[in-house]
This record gives C-alpha cells, structure tokens and sequence, in this order.
C-alpha cells in the first residue's frame, strides 16, 4: 500500500501566460536588483546632466536634477511592488478571516459587516485611502495601513459570499453530520475550495493596490522622500512635459508594464483547464 | 413597495453612521481648532470668544444634533481656512458651490462617452467569430485597463495639447465666461477618466453576452428558425444588459463622487481638488462636508441602480 | 420520413454518435432510449441542426422527406435549417425554466413562432391562435398564461407552453428530449398523455428521447436503443420489449426496478440473533428499536438568517411518529415537497426547529446525499474522504482514536468493499463517474460503523444500469454491516426493492405505513392507491 506522493501539475502554458510571466519577471527582477544597485546613483544631482534625451548611457534619460530616470524607476518600481504586495497579503488575510467567519456563522456581526462593506463599496480606494490619510499623516506606513483597511472590504465581501454560498453544500452538511469541529470545517474542509475565486480577487486586488499607490503619491500623498516612487515621479515630471517629455514617459510606461504584466499572467492562469 | 421601503432605511441608516463617522472623525477626534483657526498670537479670552461661537463648549451629542440641523437647513459650516473678505470666513456651501459644476460637468461628458462608446463596442466583440480578433480586443483592454488615470491625463495632455493643438494645457475655462469653452476644455480630462471604464464596460458586456448566448433559450430561438441577428438583439440584448447596468451605476457613482486625480493633472477646479487642498491645509469643516456629499452621492446613485434593476427584471419585479 | 444515415458525430476529434442509422415515418412516434453518454441528444440536436458549432459531421446525412438538410464534409446550412425549425421540425427540451427566455412573457414567446413563419395574421390572429394552442395542450387559464413570465408558472405548465409552441405550426417532426424528466410523476403521465394526444390529432411523426424505458413502452410506436454512440437495437415496442435480442438491451430492461419479485432478505434471522446476543452483552439494554420517533414537527423559517427575515415559520411536517428496528429498511415515499428531506434533517438535527421527540439507540448516525456531484469535497483526494469521518469521530469519542496507519488501513478497506480498486485512493472526485461517486459517498457514511443511516434518494441521480448496481451494493452492505436504513425516494419501484417497510409522506403526514408487501397488494389510503397506479 505504499502511496506515491502527486506533484502539482506544471500548468499548460498559453501565450498569455508567458507574456504576463515575462513581463512580471522583469519588472520583479530590475525591482529586487535596484535594492542593492542601480547603474546611476538616484541621489547624487548634476547640474551639467539635466534633461539628456533617452540615449545608451541613459536608456530613459535624465531628469530636472540631472539624475538617472532608468535607475529612479529601479527604485520606484520596487517600492510600488513592495507596498502592493503588503496591502494585498494585510487585507487578504483580513478579508478571509472576517469573511469566514461571517459568511459561515451569520447572525447580527455579519449583518453589521455587511452594511459596512456595501457602504464602503462604491467608493473610489483613493478617496476613502484620503481620508484615512488625512487622519493619520503620510509616509509609507501609514499609506500601508490605510490602503490595507480600504481594500479589506472588498475581500471580505467575495470570501464572505463564497462561505455562504457553500455552508450548505451537500459536503460540509455531511462534514456537520460527522461531528468535524467548526474551525476545521471552516479552514480544512471549505477554504480549500474558494481558492480559485479568492485568488483572482488577489490579483485584481494587487493590481489595485499599485494603482492606487501611484495615484495618491502622484497627488503628494503617498510616499514621502527619500521613498522612490513612480507616482511621484510623474507628478515631477509633469511641469517639464513640453521640454522633456521622456521624464513622464518613463514611470508611466513602468506602471503601465506591471500592471499589464500582471493582469495578462493572471488571464493566463485563468486559463488553464 | 416594502422593498422600496426597507432600501430607503438602509440608506438612511448607513448615511447616519457615516455622518456620525465623519462627525466624530472631523470634530471630536481634531481636538481643540481654535488654536489652529486664530493662529498661537490669539489670546485666551479671544479663544474662548471663539469657542462659544462655534458652539465647541457643548457636549459632543448635543454638537452632532446641531450640526445635523445645521446642514439640513442648508447651513454647510464655515472654512477654516478661505476667506470670504476681511471679516468672515468663506461659507462651505459658497465653497463647494461654486466647484461642483465642474465636477458634475466632467462628470456628464465621461459618461456620455462611455455609453457611447462601450456598448458598441462590447457587442462587436461579443459578435466576433475571428479568435485574431478576440485576443487583440482582448491585450487593447486589459492595456487600456492598465494605465492609471493620471498618465492617460499626461499622455492626452501631451498627445492632443502639445503635439495636436487641440486645447492649451493649464488653460482652464470657466463656465461662467464661455460655456462651450467649458465644455470643451472638459472633453479632454472626460476621455482620460473615460477611456479605462470604456475597456472595463465593454469586456463586461462582452462577457454577459457570451454567457447568454450559452443558455437554453437561446437554442430555443434557433429551433424556432430565428436568424443570428435576431437571437442577437431580439433576446440575447435585453438579458445580457442587466447586469451591465448595475456595473455602470457603480461607474457612474465613482465619476461623480468626483474624478480626483484627473482633476489635478488638468488643473481643474473642482471638488476632487477641493478635497484634497483641504486635507493638506487641515480644514476640517470642507472635508467633512465633501465627504458626506460624496457618500451621499455614492449610495444615492446604488439605490436608483437598484430600484431600477428591480423594475426591468420581471423575474423580481412580477413575483 | 425522417432518415438519419450512417450518421457519426464528433466532437474534438472523439466520435460521441457512431453510424447511427434511425427512420421515422410519417405519423410514428419512435423512442430512443439510452443512459447518459449514449449520444441520443446529439443525434437529435444534430437532425434539428441545433448541434454545437464545434460538432463535426464525420459520416452520413439527415434527410426530410427526401431532401438532405445535412451530410458530412458540407457545412451546416443555415439558410436551409432556418426554412425547417419551426415550421417542419420543432423541439422541447427537458428544462422548460432556461429553455424559455426568463425576461419575456410566456405568449409573446410562443407568438414569435407565428411572426417568424407566417405573413397573412394580424396581431389579434395571432393572439387568438396562441390562445387557442394553449388550451389545446391543457392550458385552462389561457389569457392569464399568456401574460405571464416562466417563474410564475408551474414546471408541468411550462413544459405545456413549451409544446404549444412546438406544435402551434403543425410540424410534420416533433422532436422531444427528455421532456418529463425534470418534473413530477404525475405530471409526468399527463405530459405523456398530451403528446400522444397530439400525434393523434395532428399525424405528426415524433422522435422521443429518454433514459426511461417505462415511458418509452408507454407512448412508442417503435423504440431503438443506444449505448456509446452506437444503435444497440431498434424495432417494434413489443419486440424490444417482449424479446429483446442484444444483450444490453436485456440488462436495460432487468435493471429497471419493477415489482416483479424481490430478492428475499436473509437479515429477517438476525434480528432475534440481535436480540439473543443483546442478552449475552449484558452490558447496555440493547433495543429492539434503532428510533423512534414520536409526535414530531418540524418547522421552515423562511427568509434565512438575517435580521430583516420574518419570523415566520411553515409547519413543512406534522405529527410523525414511527419507529424503526435495528437491521430493517424502512422506505419512505412521496412527491416533491412532501416533507421527506425536512423529515430527514429533523431526524438527524441538521434542523432543531422541531417539537416533539427523537431518540436514537445508535451512536452518529448518517446520511447519504441524492446528488453525487456535491456530496463530495471537490478538493479532496477520495483516500482524505474516506479517512475523515474516522478523524471527526476521534475528537468527538477519544476512545475510538487510531493510529495513522490503521486509519488509512481502514479506509482501504472500505474503498474495496464499495468495490473500488486501490488506484482511485489519490484521486479526485472530479476524476469520478456519478456511480463511483456514490459509492464513495456510501463509504463515508458507513466507515464508522454509525447502525443508522438514512438514504436520501441515493440512486435517483444514476443511469439504470448503475442504480441497480448501487442498490445491490447497499443491500450487501446492509448485511454484513448489520445497518439500518431510511431509504427515501420518489420512486416507488426502487423503495419496493429495497425495503421491508414503507412510509407514504403525503403534505407533510404520514398517510400509511406497513410491510412492503401488504402496500402493493392492499394499499389502504387512496393517495398511496394513486401513486401505485401512476407507476
């Protein structure tokens, strides 16, 4: 009776998810290296460098300060992935706690979350981030903190109606008539199964969340310097448009490329059989 | 008619808790203003003045009551930070008043083209037989998707004001010196916010499509001898587009709760701006305010979205 | 009329209809009949040229009177079908809720067949001509049907709107796939009359798809038979079902539960040996009795659970009292919405709004679900399923802990006695036919050894061939496992088979009770004559 043990099966690939793959990978790569070394450094400023078109010493050109945009975008890359990814493992986990718990067990605390979360639904993550912002103060943990509490209704939202929706499947009825204790029923016997739907929701979430990052360092309260960002970047870069239009150009496609990357890699997992 | 009834308690009761929320957010929790309003040369009896004025030595459920009085009167507070002229404080609905035209105007236009445009174009490609085609639609959304709103500003900025001449950047008109100005002007901000809802609402109606055009009756159709076109806009149509009206009133709630960073990159005047002035500057009796508008507008708009979901699906609305 | 010829299908390159050769006159009405997989639909869908555009002709043709309509290496021509459906070939499907247009009203949905075809009618003609096809088919009620939407209709009166509509141009072809199938038995046997009605009456040739044989006997002039794609046999209905030639059509026939003697059962000895050994035990007083059940009602909130839900609350079962005896099946029948499932659930506390008493001399008992498909956890492999009753048992009885390897032992075990091999230990259900499904599912109520378990409606989901097999299964399970069963289903036959008892639910009451034989030979209450007749 000896058991072999399954792999997980390596996915079908498809053009989609290559590409998104690719993108990803690059995006992730030039991030993680701009943690430790960038080809130009994106403090030191040089009054004789300011404004250089794109060229092979500088693939994106130099900015105001006669810095290296490419290695800016290193930094600020790294730092959006960063960010996003925190909010998205912070309010993820939230979401699947609350929505769990409240999905499975009802009663008069899902009633209240509920209208919590249809309340805060509709609203634009940037404007509620605001606010909590203009409560706390800026600076990137603080940007964490509130974007993370934005986007926990959302999660709460799809893992709580995924609960609901199985709580009275045929199997967790069975897993009741057993005697399986509830937190296991919860965790062991129905999470596996919404993992499909949660982690689209992660991705579209992670998406969000450097969406938003950007927007809110764009209008000046996101990250603080010395903090990199793309958002921040743009905003400088927007004042120099006519002369310079390469300095917006930059960031902007860098944004551009990761979301897509992201967006095209999760079309391609979806998919797979 | 108890449905309708039940709804509008939940509105107003959710638009209570905020209102508690963004009271006690905005009026409790700031603490003391008065230093903040009078500068640190004021001097205790002056303060104190102030204090009564403002109504601040009275307990917090007392002041909510007040305040909630206040503002359904049409009495929206007073800055603490714009002047009217020397002696008074600019009043918050004068405020607002003179910014929200803009907003709902930018507002107007980005709908209208995303009506305009998205659903066309979602039909069209729920048509397509050609797989080419599916997969170009397809990466052109999802990229369309992928940019955020402000870089779409710069690149229109850009695109159409540098390069084309079509507008001069920065050169905002005001409604009230030449409204066809106005709105041309708004065209430009209106694309930017509108062109990723475009994308999203056409793959959202595409994908409705698709999925109606897998269900029974529409082989029933056929059986019938109806003609693609038919099955197209006679059934599949009509079914499909539920649901994409409950995705574009969520749209449209946030276009309106005020497109705020496409405000900024086009330098316009409105409530978004506001908004976020007056969060830098800490003046509190505007941010509340303009909160409040803005989830008011947000579940105002849900509600009609819901109230006219139930009308048009007879499988609700005739039980 | 019809001629389908050497007519193979395929889908991604896998043959679903093999050289199927099938005729219908004119004015005949022939059955096909075949278990699920057995490709009788699409042939169907493929002669009414409604088949997936993935589909490909392989071989053959389909012919109407002499003219082609479709012949492999040609593709479908739309044109020409569309000159056909509606107006000479029509169709009902077995799900009349989707089949029609939810947003539309019923009436205008049948008119559009009118408006399609016919030129000459103003719209009060067509109108009046609608009216008068709705009550043709039973429609009493005719103007109120016309104006209303399909959910606010009855699945029986549906599937008569979606007839009118099949039938309101006359069509010289009426294809019907499955139409009875999702609806009551008696229903069932009004539908069944109103076609054959209609054949009458208007001389159409009929092709009617189904799984059932007894409805095929009943309504066919001819019946053919299909397995895998391939026409096993075909030819009168008393040819096929007098003297069947093929094999599988025999097996088909067997396999149908019918009253035609029973297996005796051999456990009638064991339950005084139950008894003896009772008092050798010595150590509990071991009844007689595995539950009883007195003056029970069970009540429905509507609404769910939230705070805004009235509190109202629907008696769905009154005044039950029974009891059961350790080693005997008891059979319950009744109707849809009779009470059956909610009696169940009160039984077993899923549902504690009940008044009145329970007393269960077994410990955990259990419950094996009526649709394969979700009683088992998607994302479990069936060895984890298998051993997890055993888990959940030993945190609520410590004493019964094992080891992991004797859990896993356990559990082979039990994937062999439900008639498993080994290999399907690491699979997932997903990997499982709907019999291999419920055998697992079986297994899991049974690997603890619970004296009680109730069925509910285990085999109604299952092709013939299967369901008999799973019956066999539960019987021989019974006897070695010495288990007693609730055996619930809507299906007579079946619980005649399987039982030594019945119940007949009838709104929520039990209307009779007795020894299995005693109720077919001298049922007592009217209602339980009623259901005997109409199977």
């Amino acid at each position: 009776m000896m058991r072999k043990v399954k792999l997980p099966n390596i996915q079908k690939w498809n053009k989609y998810f290559t590409a998104g793959l690719i993108m990803t990978s690059v995006a992730l790569f030039l991030a993680i290296l701009g943690l430790f070394w960038t080809p130009y450094s994106t403090t030191a400023m040089s009054a004789a460098e300011r404004f250089q078109a794109p060229s092979l010493m500088h693939p994106f050109g130099t900015d105001n300060f006669g810095r290296d945009i490419f290695s800016r975008v290193m930094k600020g890359m790294g730092t959006t992935i960063f960010i996003s990814t925190l909010v998205v493992v912070c309010s993820g986990g939230a979401g699947i706690l609350i929505g769990a718990l409240t999905g499975y067990f009802g009663g008069i605390i899902d009633e209240v979350v509920m209208r919590i979360t249809d309340a805060v639904n509709g609203f634009p993550s940037i404007l509620l981030a605001l606010v909590v912002i203009s409560l706390m103060g800026s600076g990137r943990q603080n940007l964490i903190i509130s974007l993370a509490i934005v986007f926990t209704p959302s999660f709460v939202r799809i893992v709580r109606s995924e609960f609901i929706r199985l709580r009275d499947a045929d199997y967790i009825m069975r897993a009741r008539l057993m005697g399986v204790g509830r937190v296991r029923i919860l965790f062991v016997h129905i999470l596996p199964n919404i993992f499909s739907t949660f982690w689209v929701s992660v991705m579209i979430g992670f998406n969000n969340a450097i969406l938003a990052e950007s927007g809110m360092s764009y209008l000046g309260i996101g990250v603080l310097p010395p903090d990199a960002s793309l958002g921040k970047m743009l905003s400088d870069a927007q004042g120099y448009l006519m002369t310079a239009p390469w300095y917006a150009l930059a960031p902007g496609l860098a944004i551009v490329w990761l979301v897509l990357g992201f967006s095209l890699l999760s079309e391609g997992m979806r998919r797979n059989p | 008619m108890k449905y309708l009834f039940k709804k509008l308690i939940t509105l107003i009761m959710t638009l209570f808790l905020v209102s508690v929320a963004a009271f006690v957010a905005f009026q409790i929790i700031p603490g003391d203003v008065v230093t903040s309003i009078l500068g640190t040369e004021a001097t205790p009896e002056r303060e104190e003045q102030l204090r009564e004025e403002l109504g601040l030595n009275d307990p917090p459920v007392k002041r909510y009551f007040n305040w909630v009085g206040d503002v359904i009167r049409g009495d929206l507070g007073v800055s603490y930070r714009y002047s009217k002229n020397m002696n008074e404080m600019m009043p918050v609905a004068e405020l607002i008043g003179d910014k929200l035209p803009v907003t709902l105007w930018l507002a107007a236009i980005a709908v209208i083209l995303i009506v305009v445009t998205a659903i066309p174009l979602g039909v069209f490609w729920a048509k397509s037989k050609s797989h080419a085609l599916d997969a170009c639609m397809g990466v052109l959304t999802q990229a369309a998707m992928a940019v955020p709103s402000f870089f779409l500003g710069i690149i229109v900025t850009y695109l159409f004001g540098i390069v084309f001449k079509l507008f001069s950047p920065g050169g905002y008109v005001s409604y009230r010196d030449n409204f066809p100005g106005f709105l041309g002007y708004l065209f430009f901000p209106a694309l930017s916010v509108a062109i990723p809802k475009i994308a999203m609402t056409a793959r959202f109606l595409r994908n409705s499509m698709l999925t109606e055009m897998k269900a029974d009756y529409v082989r029933t159709a056929y059986s019938k001898g109806c003609s693609d076109r038919r099955v197209m806009y006679g059934h599949v149509l009509r079914n499909a587009m539920m649901p994409v009206i409950t995705f574009l009133g969520m749209i449209i709630a946030e276009i309106v709760a005020g497109s705020i960073v496409v405000e900024q990159v086009f330098g316009l005047p409105g409530i978004g701006r506001l908004l976020i002035s007056s969060i830098s500057t800490r003046d509190f009796p505007v941010v509340e305010i303009l909160i409040l508008y803005i989830t008011f507008v947000v579940i105002f708009v849900y509600f009609l979205v819901d109230i006219l979901y139930r009308v048009i699906d007879p499988r609700i609305s005739n039980r | 009329m019809i001629k389908i010829e050497n007519l193979s299908v395929a889908f991604d390159g896998t043959e679903v209809v093999k050289n199927v050769n099938l005729e219908i006159a004119d004015g005949e009405i022939l059955g096909v009949v075949g278990e699920s997989g057995s490709g009788k639909s699409v042939t169907a869908l493929t002669l009414m040229g409604l088949v997936s555009q993935e589909a490909v002709l392989t071989s053959g043709r389909v012919l109407y009177d002499d003219v082609v309509l479709a012949q492999a290496g040609i593709p479908r021509d739309k044109a020409l079908y569309r000159t056909y459906q509606g107006s000479r070939m029509s169709m009902v499907f077995q799900e009349p809720m989707t089949s029609l247009n939810p947003t539309g009203r019923v009436g205008r949905q049948v008119e559009e067949m009118l408006r399609l075809h016919t030129t000459a009618l103003t719209p009060e003609q067509r109108k009046a001509r609608v009216l008068e096809t709705f009550l043709s088919v039973g429609l009493k009620d005719a103007e109120r049907v016309y104006d209303s939407y399909p959910h606010q209709l009855s699945g029986g009166m549906r599937q008569r709107v979606m007839i009118a509509m099949a039938i309101i141009l006359h069509p010289g072809l009426v294809v019907a796939d499955e139409p009875t199938t999702a609806l009551d038995v008696s229903v069932q046997n009004q539908i069944i009359e109103l076609l054959r009605q209609i054949n009458k009456e208007q001389r159409n040739a009929m092709l009617f798809i189904t799984h059932d044989l007894n409805l095929a006997r009943r309504l066919c002039h001819r019946v053919a038979v299909m397995k895998d794609g391939r026409v096993v046999e075909s030819g009168t209905v008393e040819e096929i079902f007098e003297s069947p030639k093929e094999a599988y059509t025999k097996r088909l026939i067997e396999a149908v539960p019918s009253r035609a003697g029973k297996a005796t059962k051999v456990r009638q000895e064991n339950i005084s040996i139950q008894g003896g050994k009772a008092q050798a035990l010595g150590e509990q007083a071991v009844s007689e009795n595995i539950l009883e059940v007195k003056d029970l009602n069970v009540f429905y909130r509507e609404g769910g659970n939230s705070l805004f839900s009235g509190k109202k609350k629907k008696l769905v079962v009154s005044e039950a009292s029974f009891t059961m005896k350790r080693g005997e099946t008891l059979g319950l029948v009744g109707e849809s919405g009779c009470g059956k499932t909610s009696l169940s659930k009160a039984i077993l506390g899923i549902n504690r709004d009940i008044e009145g008493s329970v007393t269960h001399y077994s410990s955990y008992p259990q419950m094996i679900f009526q649709d394969p498909y979700s009683s088992l956890n998607p994302s479990k492999t069936i060895g984890w399923l298998l051993q997890e009753p055993l888990r959940a048992l030993e945190h609520l009885d410590k004493s019964r802990k094992m080891t992991d390897k004797d859990r896993e032992a356990a559990a082979f075990d039990m994937l062999h006695r439900v008639g498993l091999e080994d290999k399907y230990f690491d699979r997932r259900p997903s990997q499982l036919s709907g019999g291999q499904r419920q055998r697992i599912s079986i297994g899991q109520a049974l690997i603890t050894r619970p004296g009680f378990v109730i069925a509910d409606e285990p085999v109604s989901a299952l092709d013939v061939t299967i369901q008999a097999q799973i019956m066999e299964l539960m019987r021989s399970l019974q006897e070695e496992m010495k288990l007693s069963f609730l055996f619930i289903s809507h299906d007579i036959n079946v619980v005649y088979q399987m039982s030594d008892r019945i119940m007949v639910m009838r709104e929520g009451r039990i209307v009779e009770l007795g020894d299995t034989e005693e109720i077919f030979t001298n049922p007592k209450e009217a209602y339980t004559r009623q259901l005997l007749q109409e199977s």
